[in-house]
């Protein structure tokens, strides 16, 4: 299936729609007074485009607008996640003091226009595409980073992110200039026929790779491409940091396989990949995601801001996501994008108590959570407990049957090294989020520190995420088979 | 060396000396100006390939707008000029050490990659192809670039406006 412009709009619903409700989003701004409508209205819009890219699952993979972006079950797979994300978060700054206090009509689209970066990101199937949906991406985030007015920390995170930002796609497309210049063509297919066949510099080659995964690796947050995070994370509302560790992650990850697979390897006898000789870069990703995990774990050991140090749990997350990577059959694909959801329910989970804290204190430092379950907040000190416990790895919750999974493919292939890193990491973790767990259980509470309640917005998503995350620890079949 | 061969040079040169000009100078309004170099430059570069609606825009748009742009943004800034740079010399052996053999490196691997070339340069006007493709195969990046635009568009407004109106 290789489909002109207009034939494609058929199998083009879910980025109609969302692209649809942007536009109405700007315009209804004008005019609504209550902006919690245009929230609602968001809200509304995502779970519309949720349903149509499920109408799209399973059919036969094919391109679409000239070969511009693929259609198949890994990029609808993505599509979900992101929607998912926008939509949770969508939910979470419906209840975030932080967000009622800024131009929520704005706020809106530009969170919507990120999810839409998002799925041109997972479904780009030529180089002009992926620039264009990375900077799509890249320019909202700046933007939703510095969306709160009159806060130096918000404007000096959305600074600094700029300029990384701009230095990484830089160099990214420079790369992408190497590889035009080497093959000719910008579209992924053909230059996987370039290069299986012609006398390419293996060298040149490497040196293009390495261009690319710098803006590829920024937004999957791995070193030492992540010096940005931990102060973004700090700066930003702390919806949009929920937004960004996960979305911002899913979907680097997404446009990474979506380069690497097709075009630079191929799939082999076995459901094992090939790919070109003296370009071996799953060997050069093993030892990114060690670094990448480790440097993670240790530098959240010593952080007092709570999201700092989910910021720097990110970057040991996305090492973890990378693991699958490194493994290459299919197997560790399953693994990780198995690993993708969980993270995405175990993350935003553990923002949104953030969220629920700093509403009532206004506070974010880890000394701010002292018994907190005996300050009238005993519901999220308890999820709080079994997201960062599930972010640990622990029975019997999502987060460990997502490592477990990862762990498996990575010793079926016998890279050992790899799983004993991994392992020595999360007992690290472990450290650092069991004492968040202490600070709120077992220090007493000052009796200067506010009481902390709940709405019932805020409770009703508590509620969905702390159940998935157990479910899915428990009964996690169904995930699995529909990763399939 | 024949004529046309000389002058890329000459045009390569004023493109990399200025931007070397941008990068390393102490005025920031220094830096400013010799941006319009670099950008003359890309627009000689893009005659010479042979894309010369794209050299046209070139013109218009950096030369004319957005340097005109940062201009006015450099010298309307209230004591531009006495920002204290504080990273200004950190370890400058190391670096130029380390740029040194990234750029042997990236300039011996240039010369050893077969590089995909076009047949010949055809010096003919290309408005009515570039229409062409953006209304056929490139249209979905042609959108995407307009959405791009309009959320900077946005965003920009926003980041700039001042306070809340209710």
């Amino acid at each position: 299936m290789d489909l002109g412009n207009l034939e494609s709009l058929k199998f083009f619903y879910p980025e109609i729609v969302l692209s649809g409700t942007i536009l109405l989003l700007i315009l209804f701004d004008l005019f609504i007074r209550n902006k919690r409508w245009l929230g609602l209205m968001a809200f509304l819009g995502c779970i519309l485009s949720l349903v149509t890219t499920f109408q799209l699952y399973g059919m036969s993979p094919g391109w679409l607008f000239h070969h511009m972006i693929i259609l198949d079950n890994f990029s609808l797979f993505f599509k979900v996640v992101s929607l998912l994300a926008a939509l949770l978060v969508v939910w979470m700054s419906l209840g975030c003091r932080e967000i009622r206090e800024i131009h929520q009509g704005e706020y809106y689209t530009i969170l919507l226009t990120s999810a839409l970066g998002m799925f041109f990101m997972a479904s780009s199937s030529n180089l002009l595409m992926a620039y264009l949906s990375l900077e799509l991406v890249s320019i909202t985030s700046y933007i939703l980073t510095g969306f709160l007015p009159h806060n130096r920390r918000s404007t000096e995170a959305a600074l600094k992110y700029l300029i990384y930002g701009g230095v990484a796609s830089g160099t990214m497309i420079y790369g992408m200039s190497w590889i035009f210049g080497m093959t000719g063509s910008l579209d992924y297919a053909r230059i996987s026929e370039a290069l299986f066949q012609g006398q390419t510099n293996h060298l040149a080659l490497f040196m293009a790779f390495i261009f690319i995964l710098a803006g590829f690796g920024y937004k999957i947050v791995f070193v030492p491409f992540h010096m940005w995070s931990p102060d973004v994370y700090q700066g930003a509302p702390t919806p949009i940091t929920a937004f960004l560790s996960v979305g911002s992650n899913a979907a680097g990850t997404a446009i990474l396989m979506r380069f690497f697979f097709p075009a630079v390897s191929r799939l082999g006898e076995g459901g094992d990949w090939l790919f070109i000789s003296g370009v071996e870069w799953p060997h050069f990703l093993l030892m990114v995601s060690m670094v990448t995990m480790t440097l993670g774990n240790l530098c959240a050991l010593n952080q007092q801001n709570l999201k700092r140090l989910l910021a720097y749990s990110g970057i040991a997350h996305a090492g973890y996501i990378l693991m699958g990577l490194v493994v290459l059959n299919n197997d560790g694909l399953k693994a990780m994008l198995f690993y993708i959801v969980v993270y995405l329910i175990m993350n935003l989970g553990a923002f949104l108590v953030v969220v629920i804290v700093a509403n009532e204190t206004g506070k974010e430092e880890i000394g701010d959570y002292r018994g907190l379950a005996w300050r009238g907040a005993a519901i999220p000190a308890v999820c709080m407990a079994i997201f960062l416990f599930s972010l640990t790895g622990l029975p019997p919750l999502a987060g460990f049957v997502g490592k477990f999974f990862l762990f498996a493919a990575v010793i079926k292939q016998g890279f050992y090294l790899l799983a004993v890193v991994g392992i020595i990491n999360s007992v690290i973790s472990l450290y650092y989020y069991a004492g968040v767990v202490k600070t709120m259980f077992l220090d007493f509470p000052e009796p200067t520190d506010p009481q902390v309640t709940m709405t019932a917005n805020t409770s009703a998503l508590l509620g969905v995420l702390s159940t998935l995350t157990v479910l899915f620890g428990i009964y996690w079949g169904p995930l699995v088979h529909s990763l399939h | 060396m024949d004529i046309a061969t000389a002058l890329f040079y000459l045009v390569a040169i004023i493109t990399v000396g200025s931007a070397a000009v941008v990068a390393f100078s102490r005025n920031i309004i220094y830096s400013a100006f010799s941006l319009m170099g670099t950008f003359a430059g890309v627009a000689g570069i893009y005659v010479f390939l042979g894309a010369d609606f794209v050299a046209a825009v070139q013109l218009l748009i950096y030369v004319g707008g957005i340097l005109v742009l940062i201009l006015f943004a450099v010298m309307l800034t209230h004591r531009i000029t006495d920002v204290e740079i504080t990273n200004r010399a950190a370890g400058r052996i190391p670096a130029l050490l380390a740029i040194g053999i990234f750029i042997f490196l990236l300039v011996q691997t240039i010369r050893e990659t077969s590089w995909a070339k076009a047949k010949e340069i055809l010096y003919a006007p290309t408005t009515a192809r570039i229409g062409d493709l953006f209304l056929e195969n490139y249209l979905l990046p042609f959108e995407l670039a307009s959405l791009v635009l309009l959320a900077a568009l946005i965003g920009a407004v926003v980041l700039s406006r001042k306070e809340l109106r209710e």
